[in-house]
């Protein structure tokens, strides 16, 4: 068991040090609509134009087929910056679409949609939950008709982050009629602009509104679209979860540990306090999810459970520590600011991409060994 | 690669070979009855020496592989003497007494905690130790008990733990512990609350299996389940994050006395809510001494007091904002 940093990982951590302060924006991210989108494109852009972005990627794909090592450099040094959130709108492209066509996808998709997304030139959303899909998501009712050579499809699906402002959607619908839950599904390439989409922005708890519904009505999308096989399409989805947990997730789980110490700085408070005790106890969490993070890239068992455990980890921690920042910062927490806003968003961090009860279910089957319920 | 946090075949091997030690000489059912672990079979498998170098006698391992012994060591209840006497080791040696650092390495010389009590202090399985290792805040003292008898008091639980009272100024003091000591005693001790985690889980799990009500195995109610998850989630941070303080402090690294004052920081918590949470699960029998589950409730309460951990908020975060503009080092390679 070793953690050694070489000569080659000090340069490229250096490397990054420089580049990210001479190029994180100075403005802070906007919240939703075209701003967000032009903000978050123009970092991946820049990104690009430094060669940094891709990192996870392979060569073969305009990526640096980075190993652990520089992953884990590059996005220590990322936060450190307090460079734009990696969970803005271009999140879905690089770190799941992206990766589920490398997986899966034709030449012809990969050829057309890779550098799109690796340039910062088209944002993508992910329709997978529905009104009556959502922790339960192979219960899902949209449907996809083949007619020829496209599938017609109909249907809602539901918090869509950034739907108004994505070019693509990796949407997940039911192709095969007469087959239920997990089969008969497609995953597809379903392009924003088609006749038919209605998408309904939904403002969130925080005032926001990067989410929304999207209404399908005989929406047309050429059989060319279907990515890793037509009815087959869960296999599809679950084929990058693991890139999503270990890779994507590595540089918002190293965030919370910057979040911690901003609080302390913030705070500043007396030794022994109860709010010292507090943040003590924050700040050893933000450490133990770092050695959780680093676990996850080094150490070979790692699998879509131990996703779970991560994820759950986080995402309680992130709220606990939202709640401290929110207890701290006096009247002021009744004013709209970035720790408050922060505070409403972490809401939604025990809900999306599997509520904590849905995780600790998962956590008790599949590691535990506990029996289905 | 540089990076690598599986364990390794040396690694295995000796925790295969820790493994059975600890269920020939120590398996927990031997708590059922009242009686102290003697250090004998503890010292023979090497695990005193098991990070000294090899001309001091040692196996050639480090303090990563004696944090995981000590992990297993939890697992097994082993006497609070183990961790003293582990800490005793190094400070006979560092403080030249060879001679006495032998004889405890070899189980000759037994040492039992003592924790502050009164103007005295409180001593921890003291029957026929020799020696006692004081933990006073962030300080650690032997002594030399010699001829003093402490004063049998009636332990935790009617005699769960076997406390005993030395007076006031009894004892000699022969060896004081540096900031490395305190920064081993925290990993190990931390070690122990992480085994006595996993080993809270696991038979909560093993119970949760087993167990039927209304037709299934309790383990099959989603209540049951969360608090199996949780259980899960404690001992996984308190894990992770024991690899990282033991490779920091065995390395020497920059980062070595903030990560085991994290770890240190952690450990107690995920001791404390595993047994609690574990006994919630046994049910009735959680709560009878029938079960063994109270014997690792207990021993966290007394690891738990072996020693003060380090304010973690004085110390630098091991990943910390950028404040100044980095300063511009060119590299060879791009």
């Amino acid at each position: 068991m070793r953690l050694d940093i070489t000569e080659d990982d000090e340069c490229f951590r250096r490397a990054a040090r420089d580049w990210l302060a001479d190029n994180v924006p100075a403005a802070p991210a906007p919240y939703d609509g075209q701003p967000a989108r032009d903000y978050a494109l123009d970092w991946l852009a820049t990104c690009h134009a430094g060669g940094w972005s891709g990192l996870g990627w392979p060569r073969e794909y305009g990526g640096q087929g980075a190993p652990g090592e520089k992953l884990i450099l590059w996005y220590e040094e990322y936060v450190r910056a307090r460079a734009p959130s990696v969970l803005d709108c271009t999140f879905v492209a690089v770190n799941h679409a992206g990766p589920t066509l490398i997986a899966l996808g034709s030449d012809a998709q990969k050829a057309f949609h890779l550098p799109r997304i690796l340039e910062g030139r088209s944002v993508w959303c992910q329709g997978f939950s529905e009104p009556g899909a959502g922790s339960d998501l192979a219960s899902l009712a949209a449907t996809g008709r083949v007619e020829g050579d496209e599938i017609v499809v109909n249907g809602q699906k539901i918090w869509t982050s950034f739907a108004d402002i994505a070019d693509y959607q990796e949407l997940l619908i039911r192709t095969d009629p007469d087959q239920d839950r997990h089969r008969g599904l497609s995953w597809v390439i379903c392009d924003m602009t088609a006749p038919g989409i209605t998408v309904r922005p939904i403002r969130n708890m925080a005032g926001v509104t990067h989410f929304a519904e999207v209404f399908y009505d005989d929406v047309r999308i050429p059989l060319s679209n279907v990515v890793g096989g037509l009815h087959d399409g869960w296999r599809t989805a679950m084929t990058t979860l693991g890139f999503e947990r270990r890779t994507a997730a590595m540089g918002v789980q190293l965030a919370l540990s910057i979040k911690v110490e901003d609080l302390i700085a913030r705070a500043e408070p007396a030794p022994g306090s109860a709010t010292a005790e507090r943040l003590a106890d924050l700040r050893a969490e933000a450490a133990a999810l770092r050695a959780m993070t680093y676990r996850t890239v080094f150490r070979d068992s790692a699998t879509s459970s131990d996703g779970s455990l991560m994820r759950l980890v986080f995402a309680e921690l992130a709220q606990r520590i939202a709640q401290a920042s929110m207890d701290i910062l006096g009247a002021e927490a009744l004013t709209d600011t970035p720790p408050t806003h922060d505070y409403l968003e972490a809401y939604s961090e025990t809900i999306a991409g599997g509520t904590a009860e849905i995780q600790r279910n998962i956590i008790a089957e599949r590691i535990l060994g506990l029996p289905r319920s | 690669m540089t990076c690598d946090l599986n364990r390794t075949d040396d690694q295995r091997q000796i925790l295969d070979a820790a493994t059975a030690m600890l269920a020939a000489h120590y398996p927990v059912a031997r708590l059922r009855e009242p009686r102290t672990d003697s250090m004998a079979a503890l010292a023979e498998f090497g695990g005193f020496l098991l990070a000294a170098s090899e001309e001091d006698g040692g196996a050639g391992f480090t303090l990563v592989e004696e944090a995981l012994l000590h992990v297993r060591l939890g697992h097994h209840l082993v006497s609070p003497r183990a961790v003293a006497g582990a800490l005793a080791c190094r400070l006979a040696a560092r403080q030249a007494e060879p001679a006495l650092a032998e004889r405890i390495a070899a189980g000759a010389a037994e040492v039992c905690p003592a924790l502050p009590h009164g103007d005295g202090h409180l001593l921890i399985d003291a029957e026929g130790a020799a020696l006692a290792l004081a933990f006073e805040g962030r300080r650690l003292s032997l002594i030399e008990l010699g001829g003093t008898a402490p004063e049998p008091v009636a332990g935790l639980g009617h005699g769960g733990i076997a406390t005993s009272r030395l007076a006031p100024g009894r004892g000699r003091r022969i060896a004081e512990g540096d900031d490395r000591a305190c920064l081993t005693a925290d990993l190990l001790v931390s070690a122990q609350l992480l085994g006595i985690a996993e080993a809270a889980r696991d038979l909560a799990v093993d119970y949760a299996q087993t167990r039927r009500q209304f037709g299934k195995p309790i383990g099959a109610f989603q209540a049951i389940k969360h608090h199996c998850a949780n259980m899960g989630l404690q001992a996984e941070m308190l894990s992770a994050q024991l690899d990282m303080a033991a490779i920091a402090a065995r390395d020497g690294r920059d980062d070595a006395a903030f990560q085991v004052a994290a770890l240190r920081r952690l450990a107690p918590r995920a001791a404390l809510f595993n047994t609690r949470t574990a006994i919630q699960v046994h049910g009735g029998i959680g709560f009878s001494a029938e079960a063994d589950i109270h014997h690792y409730l207990k021993q966290a309460h007394v690891l738990i007091r072996l020693g003060e951990p380090a304010p973690l908020l004085d110390l630098p975060a091991a990943l910390a904002p950028r404040t100044n503009r980095p300063r511009r080092t060119p590299c060879a390679s791009p």
